[in-house]
């Protein structure tokens, strides 16, 4: 029998109680994990579900640097107890789920130097090694690139090239794949791959079946996991219902929610715009988006979707040419009236929360918009999102799923007439897509104009049309089945 | 995004000169611009420290656009440091104030003592790669984990100022206007200021772990890849260095 990587039984975790009138809720309760060296394994977890918990708890930095109660009648990595002993860099190394922050040097050369000079290797030995991390993660030639500059998929190479040269026995992997676009997610996965060919011992977490790593799997769910089981042999809908999974009939939904087309509600004539480092990312862009329109703008990363969107509430504004919402133009209006109108979500939105409540926090825009009825209005973007019960707590404390769901609400409690979204996918465990699309579901058969930038051509697909973008020009437009033949499907 | 990093990439006898020299000759660039009182010396001395820059690699721009942030200030200087320096003739008296010759006298000298030392610390900066700055801040003495700190703290800024400006927008996406008065324009800064630390403090308390998680303080003793090697040329400045701050020093013993 191979030996144990990870021997967990019988785990059971809470956080340190938390101020007046909140019960402390155990995170994990009699919670089992084996994982023979060599072998590959997902875990799979709805947000807020405990799974960055687990991964830091391997590492032993769960309870040292947070608090919080353990018991456990087996708590084992590599052979060494967690409870007495702390595992080295040499023997287990941990991809944080916030890549950038696990990035602190000023050079990708550097930062993989970093941890080699924390095992005191020898210097003329570091320089061989960091050569054969960069080549071995494709990185070759980076050497000088500060980190922060790189793409998403390159930044988690990064981190996993890092790790690697410390040479770690087992890796612990708290979602690779997630908050990647399509082309970071082939990157990683094919690093994944050759890493688990060369006989590595892996474990990662996914919040979304598609973005598994490995088909064997467990499912975290109320502070257990699930014996592993292929993916396949999950039925959708329990994974659905445990918020790891979209079924596609919340997507049919969606689809089918089309409403009749009205007058231009959104009008854009020979857009032009010019960053101040000379990138010109719009370069003379037209589109006129009908009342009760769905439309999905696609296209690779840098082609000016997110300046496009930026343009409608006016956020920025263009060189040459002009917007128009409703046939009035937005120039001389500024951002906060333009906001009537447009209702924006920005890429990582969780991290713009800044009110004291939550309830605060869904109510700070209709407030400051003077719109009628901010009570009721709040309270049904509270209920449409399952806040109720959390609306006097403060936004900072709660989980990532909660936060990415109170933006949601906020947004909601505006009930502007066209919504523009950046990206909104991106992060989102399964709970969240299927919070967002009953959302969109709801708000396009009500009429509203929706303009969303994906990457996700299963959402992109739902939309009454798709445009492309590329070099800051509309390359093709047209219906969802023609424009995403060529796209990969889902 | 902005940076803090002046640093111009290079590979000019400046740039490759050991932090440690440049640290040394830059304490002694800035001592001697507060003892020299000759106008005509300290505007020599900010000639020859452009000349070098731009012959070490420094484009133009760069140097303009320090002379660009450094003007305000200078206009100050200007137009305030008189009244706190009289002598001479009275060249404006308004009530108990009064321009004087001698007080504009010294206004120009001080904004040119201020133009120099700006110059030759952006001299330092412009050549220097952080890295190696702070590295040399730690081969003189300063412990390492000082020397972390200001890496992660020159590394993270940028990062804590482009929240401040993402949450500001998401604030103007829900209808914040520049409106009302002054006061409470600015009491709309404060939630974003909370985010901002909320957010900073998450960052770090990652940023902790993950330091752990990758081995500090794992070893007693560090290894350094690449480290600080003095080589002839570097031995040479050092050397002119210091003969320079020992005529200078002589020099004014005679004076």
């Amino acid at each position: 029998m191979p030996p144990e990587a990870i021997a967990l039984r019988g785990l059971t975790f809470a956080w340190p109680t938390p101020p007046e009138g909140r019960e402390a809720v155990p995170l994990f309760r009699d919670l089992a994990l084996h994982l023979e060296e060599g072998a590959a394994r997902t875990v799979l977890g709805a947000s807020d579900g405990g799974k960055s918990t687990l991964c830091h708890l391997l590492d032993a930095l769960v309870p040292a640097y947070t608090g919080g109660e353990l018991r456990a009648e087996r708590l084992e990595v590599l052979g060494l107890d967690l409870r007495r002993e702390i595992p080295t860099p040499a023997q287990v190394g941990l991809l944080f789920q916030e890549t950038a922050t696990q990035l602190f040097t000023t050079s990708v050369e550097e930062e993989i130097a970093w941890g080699l000079e924390a095992l005191a290797m020898e210097p003329q030995a570091i320089g061989r090694r960091v050569e054969a991390a960069l080549t071995r993660f494709g990185l070759a030639g980076l050497n000088r690139r500060p980190p922060w500059t790189l793409s998403g998929g390159q930044q988690k190479r990064l981190a996993l090239a890092a790790l690697w040269a410390q040479s770690p026995r087992l890796l612990l992997l708290d979602e690779p794949l997630g908050g990647l676009d399509p082309q970071g997610r082939a990157e990683v996965r094919a690093a994944l791959e050759e890493l688990r060919a060369e006989g590595a011992t892996l474990l990662a977490t996914a919040a979304l079946d598609r973005l598994a790593p490995w088909a064997e799997s467990c499912l975290l769910a109320e502070g257990m996991l699930s014996p592993p089981r292929p993916l396949d042999r999950w039925p959708k809908q329990a994974l659905a219902e445990h918020g790891v999974a979209v079924e596609d009939a919340a997507l049919e939904r969606l689809r089918g929610a089309a409403s009749p087309r009205g007058k231009a509600a959104v009008e854009l004539r020979g857009v032009r715009y010019r960053y101040a480092n000379g990138v010109e990312a719009l370069r003379g862009l037209s589109l006129r988006i009908a009342e009760g329109e769905m439309v999905a703008l696609i296209g690779p990363n840098g082609a000016g979707k997110s300046t496009l969107l930026r343009h409608l509430n006016g956020l920025l504004r263009p060189a040459a040419g002009s917007v128009r919402l409703f046939g009035q133009e937005t120039a001389g209006r500024s951002v906060g009236e333009l906001a009537r109108e447009v209702g924006f979500l920005f890429q990582r939105p969780e991290r713009q929360l800044f009110a004291a409540t939550v309830r605060e926090e869904v109510a700070y825009g209709p407030r400051q918009l003077g719109l009628a009825e901010v009570d009721r209005r709040v309270e049904t973007a509270l209920v449409r999102f399952g806040l109720e019960g959390l609306a006097d707590a403060p936004p900072a404390i709660l989980g990532y799923g909660r936060r990415r769901a109170i933006t949601l609400a906020a947004l909601a409690a505006l009930e502007t007439p066209i919504l523009v979204l950046d990206e909104p996918t991106v992060g989102l465990d399964g709970r969240g897509w299927q919070q967002l699309l009953a959302w969109l579901t709801e708000r396009r058969a009500a009429g509203t104009t929706i303009l969303l930038a994906t990457h996700e051509m299963a959402l992109a697909a739902t939309a009454d049309r798709v445009v492309r973008l590329e070099a800051g020009r509309i390359a093709a437009q047209g219906e969802p089945a023609a424009m995403l033949a060529g796209e990969g499907g889902r | 995004m902005i940076t803090f990093d002046l640093y111009v990439p290079g590979d000019s006898p400046l740039h490759r000169l050991d932090p440690r020299v440049k640290l040394l000759l830059l304490a002694e660039g800035l001592t001697a611009a507060f003892l020299i009182h000759s106008p005509w010396a300290m505007a020599a001395g900010l000639l020859v420290l452009l000349g070098l820059l731009r012959l070490n690699g420094v484009p133009l721009h760069l140097l303009t656009w320090l002379w660009r942030q450094m003007r305000v200030l200078l206009f100050f200087i200007l137009l305030l440091q008189p009244f706190f320096s009289p002598g001479g003739g009275v060249l404006l008296a308004w009530g108990p104030l009064r321009w004087t010759s001698g007080g504009v006298e010294a206004a120009l000298y001080l904004a040119l003592r201020v133009l120099l030392m700006a110059y030759l610390v952006a001299a330092l900066l412009f050549t220097t790669e952080q890295r190696r700055l702070v590295q040399a801040l730690v081969r003189l003495g300063m412990p390492y984990e000082w020397g972390l700190m200001l890496s992660l703290t020159l590394r993270f800024i940028p990062a804590i100022y482009g929240l401040f400006v993402t949450v500001r927008e998401a604030q103007a996406a829900r209808g914040w206007r520049a409106e009302g008065p002054l006061l409470k324009r600015w009491r709309g800064y404060l939630p974003v200021l909370v985010a901002v630390v909320i957010g900073t403090l998450r960052q770090s308390d990652q940023l902790t772990m993950a330091l752990a998680a990758r081995g500090l303080g794992r070893t007693a003793r560090r290894t350094v890849w690449r480290d600080l090697r003095m080589r002839p040329l570097d031995w040479l400045a050092l050397g002119a260095g210091l003969a320079g701050a020992i005529a200078f020093a002589a020099l004014r013993g005679i004076g």
